[in-house]
């Protein structure tokens, strides 16, 4: 869920476009270098800020019966590593706001910081853990989508928590009540989110060797391995 | 292409550069969340509302199915703050604080949300894109920028099209087929994806790539009697409520 325009007051909405700012800027000197040494990468990234677009449009099946939208940001950390996804995450989110009017513009440092930050290191994390103590592929691919989803939600709450004290709980208070409104559709949707990906994911070790080869999840020939740490996501 | 987008494409005001929209558009969000809800917002609302059926000639019904998305989450997020935790009353209580609480977010929310979709509405991606690249951005993420928004919405075809696919293939009978075929679609994008931009690299290869995408920008000019008018406009509706604000609130 995005936090919607003019949600936050405005010294939140700075002080999250502040949070966000260093992970950003090193996103796109990251981005800038890649793109100065390989030209050809421009048009990848762009395919794949595409496809997180793309992704974060599909209609999930949840568990509760209603429908939501994956995030997008766990299989893109896999794919395209966090400080690509830093940059690609906030064109996503730009153009959410103002083509779809989802989210929004003073709110776009807020919803950066959860779902092009904290979402795509949480999910990077868990993915790298997991495949370091040798974890089957999509094993670590289900938590790190997981992780992914939930601790973009988990920031959300502390987002609104901050932004909204409850009058006798306080922030704590706060937290209690988004997390509880958040929990039960979100923690549905990340198992939901976990499935979708690995099901992507499976499909993807079958059809697209080359591409997973060349984004660094799978090494030459097509096994995969867990990948060493470095930037340069379609190098 | 977005209904939005396509809606700023054959907007009546197309032609005027994106810093006259964005001085009127945006201003109205920050002055939606830099006033006091109300009568700021209620004011910010009502001009935005104004402008956006008047001048700026967007029809009702296209503004309104873009406008119901970000209302939902302004409801949905205002209810929350209807209730309290803790407290002498029980774990959950209704707030004495709330609906003042709830109607001022709401009032700020709705308002915000119109200045954005002012400035959506009149403004094309395509124009407002390149244009980046003077305020500052970096020209190798405005280059990604485009090719995202190009590619999206081709794969947004896509996507439609293979959802009615399987939809014609009983690929949405069962909860499990309705997994099957949703995986396949997420892959099956990225795949799209990556041939697209591969066939796009070996095209641009063969005309002289060298790393820099050229586009044609439809010129346009600043406005100052635009932009004036519009900074006209924002500081009236700053001074109605400061002069409102104490005779509505006493």
């Amino acid at each position: 869920m995005h936090i919607a325009e003019g949600f936050l007051p405005p010294a939140h909405a700075v002080a999250w476009g502040v949070a966000s700012a260093p992970f950003v800027v090193h996103g796109v000197r990251s981005l800038t270098r890649e793109v100065r040494k390989h030209p050809e990468s421009t048009l990848l990234l762009g395919a794949s800020g595409a496809f997180t677009f793309v992704l974060s449009a599909l209609k999930l099946p949840s568990v509760t019966g209603s429908c939501s939208h994956p995030t997008g940001t766990g299989l893109g950390a896999i794919l395209f590593r966090p400080p690509v996804m830093a940059v690609l995450g906030t064109i996503t989110l730009l153009f959410q706001a103002l083509l779809l009017a989802h989210g929004g513009l003073t709110t776009l440092g807020a919803n950066v910081f959860s779902m092009a930050v904290v979402g795509p290191w949480v999910g990077y994390g868990a993915y790298r853990l997991l495949r370091r103590c040798d974890v089957p592929l999509m094993v670590a691919v289900f938590f790190g989508a997981f992780a992914a989803d939930l601790s973009t939600y988990c920031v959300t709450s502390v987002q609104l928590a901050l932004a909204f004290p409850d009058p006798a709980g306080g922030v704590l208070g706060a937290l209690g009540k988004f997390g509880s409104v958040f929990a039960v559709t979100q923690i549905p949707l990340a198992v939901s989110e976990g499935l979708l990906t690995v099901l992507v994911m499976r499909l993807l070790v079958q059809s697209s060797k080359g591409e997973l080869t060349r984004l660094g999840v799978l090494v030459a020939g097509g096994r995969t391995e867990a990948r060493a740490t470095g930037t340069g996501a379609v190098a | 292409m977005l209904p939005i987008d396509a809606a700023a494409h054959s907007s009546r005001w197309r032609r005027r550069h994106p810093v006259d929209k964005a001085v009127l558009g945006l201003g109205l969000t920050v002055l939606a969340i830099a006033l006091p809800p109300w009568p700021g917002a209620a004011l910010v609302l009502l001009t935005a509302l104004v402008v956006l059926l008047g001048p700026a000639g967007v029809p009702a019904r296209r503004l309104w199915r873009a406008y119901r998305v970000p209302l939902g989450f302004c409801v949905t997020g205002a209810a929350t703050l209807l209730v309290q935790v803790g407290g002498p009353e029980g774990v959950l209580s209704l707030a004495d604080d709330g609906p003042r609480r709830a109607g001022e977010l709401l009032l700020r929310t709705s308002a915000a949300s119109l200045g954005v979709l002012l400035f959506a509405f009149t403004t094309p991606m395509s124009d407002l894109l390149p244009r980046l690249i003077k305020a500052g951005v970096p020209g190798p993420v405005v280059d990604v920028a485009l090719v995202t928004y190009r590619m999206s919405s081709l794969l947004l075809d896509s996507v439609r099209r293979i959802r009615e696919a399987q939809a014609a293939r009983l690929g949405h009978t069962t909860r499990a087929a309705a997994w099957r075929s949703l995986a396949g679609l997420g892959a099956t994008a990225f795949v799209r994806a990556f041939d697209r931009a591969s066939r796009l690299q070996a095209g641009l290869a063969g005309r002289g790539y060298d790393g820099t995408l050229r586009v044609l920008v439809p010129e346009a000019r600043i406005s100052v009697r635009f932009t004036l008018g519009s900074v006209v406009l924002l500081g009236c509706v700053a001074a109605v409520t400061f002069l409102l604000k104490g005779p509505l609130s006493s």
